[in-house]
């Protein structure tokens, strides 16, 4: 990051070879669009290349660094596409009860899953063994825009419930990625 | 010792899913407590690593290659980094030459940038909207509102009082677009048991001139040409 922050573009190349799959991964699982996942992805590129000079290691990895700003991004961009939702509901009159987006069937669909590297495995083996509830709860809040608030309406479940699972979830991947160091 | 309360709002706010008065009454605890933060940096690290969950995906080689030249465009307007490069008379006026044609490559990324951000500011800039009406028989209080998006070729429907396309039947989104002869396929769209629908699509093909959308009844699955009848149809225009 130090060569990055002096404006080495090399450094930058080998940076994205390593973080783009999994970043890109990340923006895609999130908005369900390939080309609006590039230019998300685009975006955190350039703010890394921009703040490199303000990365601080003791604060966080690179990666999940690297990770808080894809988040970041592709939040915005999931709140503008809420925004342009409320806009064609509020066109219409006699409103019935909101629905979820779906994607049309020719919208992009899932390709081959392929384990990235051994980390990966780690966490999707982790993820596999906590209560399914704490599992749904944790990847509805990192998956999406959604606030705890959002999470107990759609899920039906009193907000304490919710907190407690996302906790418990999390508490419980941080010490399985412990074990497994 | 960190209560069970601010464990849970811990993990709320690496997880993003704190609402901004939350996120900002909790960054006000963390900044006095030291503890707190150390969780919350030791929280943070394995949630990122739900990243690694997500179903392996590699961006275009092409990304890359947009992504570096928008770098190096950046680094040309670097005064910093052009006296790295001045060594002798030649180098200097190769240098010179650079810098010049990178300002005017600047210019060009410059106005994109403002252009983009004008967009982001207002994400309904350079949207469309389509309002489709009954044609065909279909309901009367059936309607639907398009909201689409040329530049990123994606759009999202919102349809109400259609009743269900019903069995062996599908309804099918289209865009009429002058650069193709036939209605290209915008995907196939289910309607729920009130009647509504809400559907991000996109054009199986591009499509940039598209001047109208349409909603038919086809088989089940949908049809690579339409061929049902059209129940919903407006103009762009």
């Amino acid at each position: 990051m130090a060569r990055i922050a002096h404006g080495d573009q090399f450094a930058f190349s080998l940076l994205y070879d390593r973080l783009s799959g999994p970043l890109y991964s990340l923006a895609l699982k999130m908005l369900g669009d390939a080309s609006e996942a590039e230019d998300a992805l685009q975006e955190v590129c350039l703010q890394i290349w921009r703040r490199a000079s303000g990365y601080d290691p003791k604060q966080s990895s690179l990666f999940s660094w690297a990770v808080l700003l894809t988040r970041s991004k592709v939040i915005d961009r999931l709140r503008a596409r809420g925004r342009r939702l409320r806009v064609v509901a509020a066109s219409i009159e006699n409103e019935p009860n909101p629905v979820e987006i779906s994607d049309a069937s020719t919208a992009e669909t899932a390709a081959n899953i392929l384990d990235r590297n051994e980390k990966a495995k780690r966490v999707r083996s982790i993820l596999g063994s906590l209560p399914p509830d704490q599992r749904e709860a944790i990847e509805m809040a990192f998956f999406s825009e959604l606030t705890h608030h959002d999470i107990a309406k759609q899920l039906n479940q009193p907000l304490g419930t919710v907190k407690a699972r996302i906790r418990r979830g999390l508490l419980r991947l941080r010490e399985g990625m412990r074990r497994s160091l | 010792m960190i209560s069970e309360e601010q464990q849970d709002l811990a993990a709320l706010y690496v997880l993003g899913s704190l609402d901004a008065n939350e996120t900002a009454e909790f960054e006000a605890t963390m900044r006095k407590d030291s503890g707190l933060r150390a969780l919350v940096n030791d929280l943070r690290e394995s949630s990122a690593a739900l990243a690694l969950s997500a179903p392996d995906r590699q961006p275009r080689p092409a990304l890359k290659q947009r992504i570096l030249r928008d770098i190096a465009m950046e680094k040309s307007r670097d005064p910093g980094s052009s006296a790295r490069w001045t060594s002798g008379l030649p180098w200097a006026i190769a240098a010179v030459l650079m810098i010049f044609a990178g300002f005017l490559a600047y210019d060009r990324v410059q106005l994109r940038r403002e252009l983009e951000q004008a967009k982001n500011a207002d994400p309904l800039a350079s949207a469309k909207f389509v309002a489709l009406a009954p044609a065909n028989g279909a309901p009367t209080g059936a309607k639907a509102m398009v909201v689409w998006e040329p530049d990123r070729q994606t759009g999202v429907i919102r349809i109400s009082g259609l009743p269900a396309a019903g069995s062996g039947k599908d309804y099918q989104l289209w865009a009429v677009d002058e650069d193709h002869k036939d209605p290209v396929s915008a995907g196939i769209v289910h309607v729920d048991a009130n009647g509504v629908a809400s559907v991000r699509f996109k054009p199986v093909v591009e499509a940039r001139r598209v001047k109208a959308f349409a909603l038919s009844l086809e088989r089940e699955g949908g049809v690579p040409k339409a061929e049902g009848p059209i129940l919903l149809v407006g103009s762009s225009s």
